[in-house]
């Protein structure tokens, strides 16, 4: 089609801004008879499509967790006392079923930790196992919310606890050889790399989220109990 | 941005977060992190190493307001203002918007140099890179992430008709990085309005 007689082409920016904006009454004639001013219209809009696209694109993290914990650390963002009964922490476990759930896994852990403290138990007195053992049913959860509160709270307790022993308990010093950690640690980074890159592909997954968690406390708990293991004065820089 | 599954348990995490639970700060990076930072580097540009300590900054900027979140809008939304704002003044910091006003007044400022002229950029991200750092804040701010020219000229303190010249001008320049993908091979015009035919399908979200 050629081009209307006595009337220019509109300019580039005011094609740009047409994207959003109504054209006039004039240009609206124009882009009508016009196919090179239509085809550049169609472009920007097309550019404006990619653009409205590129706001959902996710990418790969450029932060790093192992990065941003000790800054936040620092800050107090993050409880850095988690080990001790904080008054934040009892405000988590005020809730009955909580308290049941924290004790029951605490059993778990204690008898998973048992293994390194050949039966020594570093449980506070109000969630010994004694106590626990007098609890005469499993908890039962009200809503979805409440069981992965327990979850996400009884996997901190764990963890924290196994962190606790690896720092603190030393009479299995003589089963638990270095060796023998650095088996484990070997085994967890291998553990950490699979679920790591399965948190790549998926990482909304609470179930994977709560894996590679985890496998990361274990890691950093093993890493520390290596330490205590090693003679005095030696340091774990690498296995 | 993030699986609507997720949303339900959210506020949960936010308040084990809050009192100072590292499971659950970790958790909302997790889930964030893709979205949030990739605000930061498509802001800051082709400087990785830059974008990479902005992007840690904001995540901590985010942390220590988490407090003030109050949940009137999702997390999600709440920390990509913070992201933008927190991206803004640290592009500030390293002067790299300094000269943003100039840029407006001076049309020929809005674009920086490109001597190669047949440099065709794969995206988006690559192409905005080729623009000045004001034309790429607000075209990014526009285009990508859906401010107003008012809200724009509000972070970037210039004027809402700033905000529109620099865009356009960023339109144009982007018109031509991107040719080979939002050209339009033909387009047919009848009585009742334009046909058009792309040379590309509709983009769909990359996941």
């Amino acid at each position: 089609m050629s081009h209307p007689p006595n009337v220019s082409h509109l300019s580039t920016e005011r094609i740009a801004a047409l994207s959003d904006e109504s054209p006039t009454a004039t240009e609206l004639t124009h882009l009508a008879a016009c196919p090179e001013c239509a085809r550049e219209r169609a472009v920007y809009q097309n550019l404006l499509e990619l653009a409205s696209a590129e706001s959902t694109r996710l990418g790969v993290p450029l932060t790093q967790w192992e990065r941003l914990a000790p800054a936040l650390a620092t800050d107090g963002v993050i409880d850095t006392g988690r080990a001790l009964p904080t008054l934040a922490r009892k405000r988590r476990m005020s809730g009955p079923w909580l308290q049941a759930a924290a004790a029951v896994l605490l059993i778990g852990g204690g008898m998973m930790a048992g293994r390194y403290t050949a039966g020594a138990t570093v449980l506070p007195p109000a969630l010994s196992p004694n106590r626990v053992a007098s609890l005469d049913s499993v908890p039962r959860f009200r809503s979805i919310e409440e069981a992965r509160a327990a979850q996400a709270q009884s996997q901190l307790t764990f963890q924290t606890a196994t962190a606790f022993l690896a720092q603190q308990d030393t009479t299995n010093g003589l089963s638990e050889t270095p060796a023998a950690i650095r088996t484990r640690l070997a085994a967890l980074d291998r553990v950490r790399d699979v679920v790591g890159e399965a948190l790549n592909d998926a990482p909304y997954d609470p179930v994977i989220n709560g894996y590679y968690l985890t496998t990361v406390g274990q890691r950093e708990a093993t890493l520390r109990q290596l330490n205590t293991a090693l003679p005095a004065g030696m340091r774990l820089t690498s296995y | 941005m993030t699986n609507p599954a997720d949303m339900d348990h959210e506020p949960l995490i936010i308040r084990r977060a809050l009192d100072g639970d590292e499971g659950a700060l970790r958790a909302l990076w997790t889930r964030h992190a893709p979205h949030i930072d990739m605000v930061v580097r498509r802001l800051v540009g082709g400087d990785a190493d830059l974008a990479a300590d902005i992007a840690q900054e904001v995540w901590i900027q985010i942390f220590r307001a988490l407090p003030s979140y109050r949940g009137d809008s999702q997390f999600g939304t709440w920390a990509h203002r913070i992201a933008v704002n927190r991206t803004l003044n640290a592009l500030r910091k390293t002067r790299r918007l300094a000269n943003l006003e100039t840029e407006v007044r001076e049309d020929s400022a809005s674009i920086e140099p490109d001597h190669d002229r047949s440099f065709l950029a794969q995206s988006i991200e690559e192409a905005a890179a080729k623009l000045s750092p004001g034309a790429r804040a607000v075209f990014m701010l526009h285009d990508v992430e859906g401010f107003t020219h008012e809200e724009i000229a509000h972070e970037l303190g210039i004027t809402a008709g700033g905000s529109k010249s620099q865009l356009f001008k960023a339109r144009a320049k982007l018109r031509k990085l991107l040719a080979h993908l939002i050209d339009v091979k033909d387009i047919g015009i009848s009585g009742k309005g334009l046909q058009h035919v792309t040379s590309t399908e509709r983009v769909a979200p990359v996941y």
